[in-house]
């Protein structure tokens, strides 16, 4: 077992307006394994995205990466395990504004010792003609690939995809979808995706379904399909 | 309804409050100061001017040889058009703190009760001989008070009172000298008896003279000084003549003020267009941040004009409060402040607070409306976009520019270079502000080493440790040579022969230089002997040398000719400048003691002064016009010092504070514009120090840079200006830049600048990774 994560629970507030955002969580991914989160808003899939990602922390539970749990980890601690393991892409791409797609791939590519090189990989995300440009020169989906492109470009264990496609209109959403299954499939890397696209779950490995923070499903899909063949 | 934006302003001021306090409170004291530094100057120059009617100060004044007659003095008032008084003064030397050496020079006059009169400041004047009132601003500088005991002459006195002479408001003890001395001279008044028990040795034969009909400005008393001094001549033997518009001792200090209320001023601007645009920048800021709210508020019908007024709003309140805060602390503590830097100068007379509608107006209204003028201009720019480019977040005013090509530096290097291309206008900012403060930290910091400096070369090349200028008797009319009267006047004559053997001769005059469209300064030519003991350098037979002062001040160089004129007369003497002169402290002329008598018909065998290793002692004292010494050629590094000093701590302390608040407030604006990139770069496993290295390495670069060049450009800049500032000195300091100043100033820029980046360290910290999770654009 790659990624297990056990009797997860997180509230926030306190008193009469506390709101219970994850109630009990348990479940794990196999590594390369592609899977989705999926629910409706407030079903606290973000939440859980943000305590796999070391960047919001449990009131009860754990999250273990090959038997290091980060439940464990002081502030440092887990920005090793974020540098280390973790690759990040956003719905709103927050890319650093001030630096061209060439320079918003190498942040990510700073971090890795075992960086994958960073002008292939520009080929691979079809963006080697843009890699001079700044992020408001692009087109959201040219964004989105250089978001994916400063994840991947470290190679990491798991990475984690908070609604890429949320603000991308559907051509451009299946051309972010095809990438992350082309990675996926080349690199080996696990990939935890977000989404509150119903469709999205059909390219999974495993699609785990939530909602009022608690885990509705969680089952391994059988019938894959490519995500070219996805439609909505 | 109001505008409910105007809400938000209380919770923008308590999000921010950090950094709205630093510069309400910074513009609040330069406000105040500068309010403070207004009234003072303004009730003390109405102070200062009411005291010519107030004290019936007089036009002018003159110096015979000796006492002249009550007929002459009538025939000189009818002929002169002017009513004169006696105003004789002896020169003696003074033992302030009892301790045996005599320190100083008192001028003693009698009281008066005609011109000049005297404005007694605390205790009562004098009324026996052995009572004595002494300047206020001697007494101060001295350590003495009402009460304490003075030496003068080796005659113990007592200190009744202290007093403002209104003839001397600036103690220049010599009109020709280029700084006042209120440490080493002053001015006193003694009942006649008193004055009198000094003997005649010493004693001035001036005399105070008023016009009958009042000239309406300077170039009408400069007519009439001059029709004047025709009619004096003949009459006496005239070894000075000071007209009132030329005394320095009383029009200094008239002049200076003004000087000092329009470069106050000045740097009051300058201070505010620097913050005007830290605050234009900043809300440039907090508009990118906040495109979305003001594109849908612009959506929904809010005018441009309401979002221009909410944004400038902050700042101008914030300017007006301080305007307000700052007149207060002006009419009550900073005036005390400011009038007691004058009183550390000037010897003035008691000033009442007056109500100064100037100073309001120049410390409130227009630092105001320069706050908003800067900022519509640079804000309104901006919002002057469509709302849809607003709810787009894109807000470029110029068509898109390409990102520029950095060259293959190392990555991180790439990063801070981007940092600062994204941050140009802040940096710029940035500059400026470092620029203005290094320019007022090198003013403030040069003076001291550049007194010293001046105070050691003028030691150092004084010509002679002693310099005795004579009263040359008057020589027999050439047909009277022979006349028994004559052989009589010449017999009686006392001999200016000494047996010192380091005594030479030299011949001086005093005269003006001729400079276009200004009242020239004194220049003193001197004649020297051949083969000079004190004089090596070879002097040329078909020129002159000057000293490099005067060769710096006028830009006179080599093969130049100078014009100069006689000081009391109209004749003028052109010289070929042959060579500069090491000796800098002084405006002079040096030529061979020949061609000296030839240039100004003097006999063969004339001369009038001594250069001396020792003290002569076997000269009558009658015949010693003056003694130049070593603390005569000091005494302007040492005033300015005194009068100053205090001054130059100030503006150090607060260049350093404008240097931190600056660095602070735009460094504080760089994090918080990059603050979703930090955060985001914290969520992809940077670690703080990296993330320092990277966002604070770029501002030092900047800041080392800013100061670096800044130091250059500040040297420029002192360079331009300095030549401006001496020219209304007579005289002249020669710039010296002490090497060791630039280190201590970078030294002090870069201390402030940690001390500010410690404070960014804390603030890059604690961004929260949630700020990138939050930035949904």
């Amino acid at each position: 077992m790659f990624l297990e994560i056990k009797g997860l629970k997180k509230g926030f507030g306190s008193g009469d307006s506390r709101t219970e955002v994850l109630r009990g969580i348990d479940f794990s991914v196999e590594k390369g394994e592609f899977c989705v989160l999926l629910g409706p808003s407030g079903s606290g899939k973000s939440t859980l995205l943000n305590i796999i990602g070391g960047i919001d922390e449990p009131d009860e539970g754990y999250i273990s990466i090959n038997g290091e749990k980060t439940g464990d980890m002081k502030e440092k601690a887990l920005t090793i395990y974020r540098r280390k393991h973790l690759g990040y892409v956003f719905q709103m791409y927050n890319l650093i504004p001030n630096l061209n797609v060439k320079e918003n791939v190498e942040v990510g590519a700073y971090l890795s010792d075992k960086a994958l090189d960073i002008d292939e990989l520009l080929h691979t995300l079809g963006l080697y003609e843009h890699r001079h440009k700044l992020p408001n020169q692009l087109s959201g989906g040219q964004q989105q690939r250089t978001a994916i492109g400063r994840a991947i470009v470290k190679n990491p264990d798991i990475l984690l995809c908070d609604e890429p496609t949320g603000a991308l209109d559907y051509n451009t959403s299946k051309e972010i979808l095809r990438l992350i299954e082309q990675v996926n499939q080349k690199y080996g890397n696990t990939v935890i995706m977000v989404t509150h696209n119903d469709a999205i779950k059909n390219m999974a490995d495993r699609v785990v379904k939530l909602r009022d923070g608690q885990i509705r499903k969680n089952y391994i899909n059988e019938s894959k399909v490519a995500a070219d063949d996805l439609d909505w | 309804m109001k505008n409910p934006l105007w809400k938000r302003l209380p919770r923008e001021l308590k999000s921010d409050f950090g950094k709205y306090i630093v510069i309400f409170l910074f513009m609040t004291l330069t406000i105040g100061f500068v309010s403070g530094f207004l009234v003072a100057d303004e009730s003390m120059l109405a102070a200062y001017n009411e005291s010519f009617e107030k004290y019936n100060i007089e036009h002018g004044n003159f110096t015979l040889s000796s006492k002249t007659s009550e007929s002459d003095l009538k025939k000189i008032e009818k002929k002169g058009k002017v009513r004169i008084c006696e105003n004789f003064y002896r020169d003696e030397a003074v033992d302030a703190d009892l301790d045996g050496d005599e320190e100083g020079t008192m001028r003693i006059y009698q009281n008066r009760t005609d011109m000049d009169l005297v404005c007694l400041m605390d205790g009562k004047m004098p009324e026996t001989k052995d009572e004595i009132a002494i300047d206020r601003m001697y007494a101060d500088n001295n350590s003495l008070k009402t009460g304490d005991n003075i030496k003068i002459d080796g005659d113990q006195l007592t200190i009744t009172g202290l007093v403002a002479l209104s003839d001397y408001s600036c103690l220049f003890s010599d009109n020709n000298d280029m700084m006042f001395d209120s440490v080493k001279f002053g001015v006193a008044v003694m009942t006649e008896e008193g004055a009198g028990r000094f003997g005649e040795t010493h004693l001035e034969y001036r005399y105070s003279w008023q016009y009958d009909k009042e000239p309406k400005d300077d170039i009408e008393a400069k007519e009439m000084s001059e029709d004047f001094l025709e009619v004096l001549v003949k009459y006496g033997d005239v070894t000075g003549f000071i007209p009132g518009y030329a005394n320095q001792a009383i029009h200094f200090t008239g002049e200076d003020m003004g000087g000092d209320k329009a470069m106050v001023e000045v740097l009051l601007y300058m201070l505010i267009v620097i913050i005007a645009f830290v605050f234009a920048v900043t809300i440039n800021n907090t508009i990118t941040k906040e495109a979305s709210v003001i594109g849908t508020l612009r959506a929904s019908g809010y005018s441009r004009r309401e979002l221009l007024i909410h944004y400038i709003s902050m700042p101008v309140l914030v300017t007006v409060i301080a305007a307000i805060l700052g007149n207060i602390l002006g009419y009550t503590f900073f005036k005390d402040v400011c009038a007691g830097m004058y009183y550390g100068s000037y010897s003035l007379p008691t000033y009442e607070t007056r109500w100064n509608a100037d100073a309001f107006i120049l410390t409130t209204l227009i630092p105001v409306a320069l706050m908003l003028l800067i900022n519509l201009l640079l804000i309104s720019r901006k919002l002057k976009l469509s709302p849809l480019k607003f709810l787009r977040h894109d807000l470029s005013t110029s068509r898109r520019k390409k990102a520029v090509r950095l060259p293959n530096f190392k990555f991180f290097n790439r990063f801070r270079l981007r940092i600062v291309l994204q941050n140009k206008s802040s940096y710029l900012t940035l500059f400026i502000g470092i620029f203005f403060a290094n320019v007022l930290l090198l003013f403030g910091m040069m003076m001291k080493p550049l007194l010293d400096h001046y105070q050691e070369e003028t030691v150092k090349n004084m010509i002679a440790p002693y310099q005795y200028i004579l009263n040359v008797p008057e020589e027999p009319e050439e047909d009277e040579k022979y006349t028994v009267m004559g052989m009589l006047q010449k017999f009686l004559t006392p001999s200016l022969k000494t047996s010192e053997k380091s005594a030479e001769k030299f011949c001086m005059e005093a005269l003006k230089n001729v400079v276009p469209g200004k009242d020239g300064e004194s220049i003193t030519v001197y004649g020297i002997s051949e083969n000079s003991e004190y004089v090596s350098r070879e002097l040329p037979s078909d020129g002159v040398l000057i000293s490099d002062g005067y060769s710096e001040k006028y830009k006179v160089k080599e093969g130049d000719t100078i014009t100069l004129k006689e000081s009391y007369g109209s004749e003028e003497y052109e010289f070929t400048v042959r060579g500069i002169y090491d000796y800098p402290g002084a405006l002079t002329v040096f030529m061979p003691i020949t061609s000296f008598r030839d240039a100004f018909d003097k006999d063969e065998d004339y001369f009038n002064g001594y250069f001396s290793q020792e003290k002569i002692k076997d000269l009558d004292e009658d015949l010693i016009a003056a003694t130049i010494t070593e603390d005569d050629l000091t005494k302007v590094s040492r005033q300015l010092d005194v009068s100053m000093g205090e001054m130059f701590q100030l503006i150090n302390v607060f260049s350093v504070i404008l240097f931190a608040l600056l660095i602070y407030l735009l460094t504080k604006l760089i994090i918080e514009k990059n603050a979703t990139a930090i955060s985001m770069v914290k969520i992809l496993g940077y670690e703080d120090k990296e993330i320092i290295s990277l966002y604070l390495t770029s501002t030092t670069w900047v800041v080392v840079f800013s100061i670096l060049f800044s130091l250059a450009l500040s040297t420029w800049t002192i360079y331009g200006i300095y030549g401006y500032l001496m020219s209304s000195f007579s005289g002249w300091l020669t710039l010296y830049l002490e090497p060791v100043v630039y280190p201590e100033m970078f030294a002090m820029g870069m201390g402030a600048y940690v001390l500010v980046a410690l404070l960014q360290f804390r603030r890059i910290r604690k961004i929260p990774m949630d700020v990138a999770l939050k930035n949904v654009e």
